[in-house]
């Protein structure tokens, strides 16, 4: 058994309201079928507060093994670095998630919130927000970079606003196996962001020939002119699709790029930032002058169903 | 850039809240409930493009992101004086519904009904069963509401690409149209779930249901066997045991905004808006000039009396230990207390159903509840109904590109119906940006603390006089607050010991 506590910050509940959409497994099947005991989770324990406040007791002293703490939503520091804007029993969260990653055997931070600072920590970040292991892009959060959990790991940022439920359950799952896990160089775990959300993207033909839209509601790639980060943005969006049937970009909403530490970037997210007519930031490592020229070509090759936009996508 | 302080913080949702009581010989005396986290939204969409509103909002809150992302397009529809097409109000409307489902399904079974697996009731002649049904993860009704909810979402995910936490709507419309497949698949769903909700939830076709219009009526249907083993019957014959058709009415006023805007008649509702007095016993139109809020007992820079949101002020000022003692602030109605939520959208659109039982019993913890569980079937009817009109006009438009230069200064207000009641979402646009952004949530109505002249919030209210047997596991007062579907959880807890309790913390 893997006993698993989840415990909530500065947070919208979005990430423990996405699991339950989970199928593969589902967070049913984790407990069912991968050895998870799931000692408490706020929405879902049925148990009384007195029981949840003993949980933690018994966890701190040694009593009770955590082998895996979850925790969603940023760390709330203000003000002055009190962390008293989020506290439970007029005592900052902050100190108690401290206090509890250093009983677990692995954190895993779940949502970009937790992983990075996420949304509340959006200029001028009025609680003070940081992640568990990261300050935005930049290591070092509540935990200092060389921090790591008894089983010697960093906190595992499965980032996502929310994140994805599979990236959540799969590494969950993972993690009881105990086997080793792969992770990026931003601790997020390798399977799940090694590949960009354009990939299998439903508008690729309208991006491959260059048919861009500049007004939202049509069928057309987003990425040149609505602010679209498919292309930048490694998630698992448009590969495993979200609740089993589609994506923001397969829907015609732009990827907003909010499992990356500078969700939500600070300018307007509607809108592409350029030069000329070539999108700032291109395609995860695209040369400038090679894309303009393999643009220029496309889009004299596009067929008309693709430039008239006739294709459902 | 114009930056100028706004209303507060949404702590208001998602599980941070306490609640402070003080008992005496057992029976609550005072109350207060305790928003316990500052998060400072509304200061974050200051200074930011209008449209930015679409993606910050709906992440106030993970169960009822749709619900905010209608009302902050409503509020820069109305700030641009944009119209909207036929079909992107049905497919906002299919979405809201599709979320009320999910979320009042898991209030009901996943958040209020576990409560009954408390070994205080093992004892109860009823105890075996509820454990068979609501337990989690074991109880048979617990893992088909997972299983039932899972798929209902993805009615927003064919429209909105993900749930939660997607930004489909804009000014203008939807980004997606209806085609032939997505109703088609979203039929499938919605078939799915009604013929479960008829099985396992009413035990009885839906029209039967929707059609009852009195409170007898109502307990004589409940008798045949296979209503009194529906999930309803059983939660109405254990609740009312409980007595909780007697408890927690709380505040008698109620507020709605509206449900759904009428495809057709922009400006108009499918179920209309209202403010019902309590006193009078009647239905008022609603003036959202009225709204306003007070930070005397909040953790605020205090000025005097209420603010309509368009001149409200958020300015964070935490004292802990004096009298002020949350992050909530209290909207107030004219001078009214309010309660909202399934209850207060059903009585005001006039349900016959609701309004029989609420003539008979008043307001109270089984009602609210039972209200609920009402609207889940509305939903799944006019749920149907969109689509069927969506199929209906397939080719009709989705999305009317605001023409150039109507995205000017000016100010918005978006107000819908949420899951737990009336949500509304105020804007003022200068130079291009948003100047000033306020939300005010169902649950800061609901979990409102006492105003500038000390009248206390809704819950607050209906805690007063209720008994409470262990002061360690206080599950009576579990069973009201949830009873008006809290964000997610709710922390309910108590500090001391002996005869007489203080306020946490």
């Amino acid at each position: 058994m893997a006993t698993l506590f989840w415990m909530q910050t500065g947070a919208c509940g979005g990430d423990s309201l996405a699991i339950l959409s989970a199928e593969a497994p589902s967070l049913e099947g984790l407990l069912a079928e991968h050895g998870v005991e799931l000692l408490w989770h706020p929405s879902l324990s049925h148990q009384s507060m007195r029981h949840h406040d003993q949980l933690i007791e018994r966890i701190l002293a040694g009593e009770q093994t955590l082998d895996i703490l979850c925790v969603e939503g940023s760390i709330v520091t203000a003000p002055r670095g009190t962390g008293l804007y989020d506290s439970y029993r007029g005592r900052a969260k902050m100190y108690l998630v401290r206090d509890l990653a250093q009983r677990a055997g692995a954190v895993v931070a779940m949502g970009t919130c937790a992983a990075f600072g996420g949304v509340h920590a959006a200029p001028p970040n009025p609680s003070d927000c940081i992640g568990l292991q990261f300050d935005k892009a930049a290591p070092g959060g509540l935990f200092p970079p060389e921090w790591r959990s008894r089983r010697d790991l960093p906190v595992i940022n499965v980032a996502g606003c929310p994140a994805h439920p599979h990236a959540m359950t799969q590494t969950l799952a993972w993690l009881t196996t105990g086997l080793p896990l792969r992770l990026d160089g931003l601790n997020r775990p390798a399977a799940h962001f090694s590949s960009v959300v354009h990939q299998g993207c439903t508008r690729n033909e309208y991006h491959e020939y260059d048919v861009e839209e500049t007004e939202l509601g049509g069928r057309a790639c987003l990425f040149f002119n609505l602010g679209c980060q498919g292309p930048l943005t490694q998630a698992v969006c448009n590969s495993d699709l979200w609740n089993g049937v589609s994506s923001k970009t397969r829907a015609g909403v732009p990827c907003f790029g909010c499992t990356a530490p500078t969700f939500p970037r600070d300018e307007d997210l509607f809108r592409t930032e350029k030069v000329g007519e070539v999108p700032i930031h291109l395609p995860l490592g695209v040369e400038r002058p090679r894309y303009m020229a393999y643009k220029n070509l496309a889009r004299a090759a596009a067929p008309p169903r693709v430039k008239n936009k006739k294709m459902e996508t | 850039m114009a930056r100028v302080e706004i209303n507060m913080g949404l702590n208001r949702v998602e599980g941070d809240l306490e609640i402070g009581v003080t008992l005496e010989d057992g029976v609550v005396v005072d109350a207060r409930t305790i928003g316990t986290l500052y998060r400072g939204f509304e200061q974050i969409l200051v200074g930011r493009s209008p449209r930015d509103a679409m993606v910050i909002t709906p992440r106030v809150c993970g169960i009822c992101g749709t619900a905010h992302l209608y009302a902050a397009v409503l509020a820069l529809e109305q700030a641009w004086n944009l119209p909207v097409p036929a079909n992107a109000t049905r497919i906002r409307n299919l979405c809201l519904m599709a979320e009320g489902i999910q979320n009042d399904l898991r209030q009901t079974f996943l958040f209020f009904a576990p409560d009954f697996c408390n070994p205080r009731y093992q004892d109860h002649p009823l105890f075996a069963e509820l454990m068979a049904a609501f337990e989690p993860f074991k109880g048979g009704l617990h893992r088909e509401t997972l299983r039932v909810t899972r798929r209902v979402v993805e009615i927003v995910a064919h429209f909105g690409g993900q749930w939660p936490h997607s930004s489909y709507m804009l000014p203008g419309g939807v980004v997606t149209p209806p085609d032939e497949r997505r109703v088609l698949a979203c039929r499938a769903v919605l078939d799915e779930a009604r013929a479960w909700y008829e099985r396992r939830v009413i035990g009885a076709p839906l029209d039967e249901w929707l059609a009852l219009d009195s409170a007898e009526s109502l307990f004589a249907w409940l008798e045949a066997p296979a209503r009194a083993a529906s999930a309803l019957g059983l939660m109405t014959r254990f609740t009312r045991s409980l007595d909780m058709h007697r408890l927690g009415a709380g505040i008698p006023h109620m507020i709605s905004f509206g449900s759904w805007c009428d495809p057709l008649q922009p400006g108009s509702h499918l179920l209309p808006a209202g403010f019902y007095d309590g006193d009078s016993g009647r239905v008022q139109a609603l003036d959202q000039a009225r709204i306003n809020e007070h930070v005397r007992h909040s953790w605020f820079r205090p000025y005097a009396g209420g603010r309509h949101p368009f001149e409200g002020e958020t300015v964070p000022d935490f004292q802990p230990g004096g009298d002020r003692y949350t992050w909530a602030k209290a909207p107030r109605y004219g001078d009214r207390v309010v309660q909202t939520g399934p209850l207060a959208e059903l009585l005001i659109a006039g349900d016959p159903l609701i309004t029989s039982l609420h003539a008979a019993e008043g307001g109270n913890a089984w009602l609210r509840q039972f209200a609920r569980v009402r609207r889940a079937g509305v939903e799944l009817l006019r749920a149907r109904r969109m689509l069927d009109e969506l199929a209906a006009n397939l080719d009709a438009p989705h999305y009317l590109a605001p023409p150039p230069g109507s995205e000017r200064d000016g100010q918005g207000c978006g107000m819908v119906m949420a899951a737990r009641g009336a949500l509304g979402h105020w804007v003022k646009i200068k130079d291009g940006v948003v100047e000033r952004y306020q939300i005010v949530t169902p649950t800061a109505w609901n979990a409102s603390p006492r105003d500038s002249s000390g009248e206390m919030g809704h819950w607050e209210r209906s805690l007063i006089g209720v008994k409470v047997r262990d002061p360690d596991d206080p599950v009576e007062i579990g069973h009201l607050i949830r009873s008006h579907d809290p964000c997610l959880v709710c922390t309910v807890h108590m500090l001391g010991s002996g005869r007489k309790l203080r306020f946490a913390p």
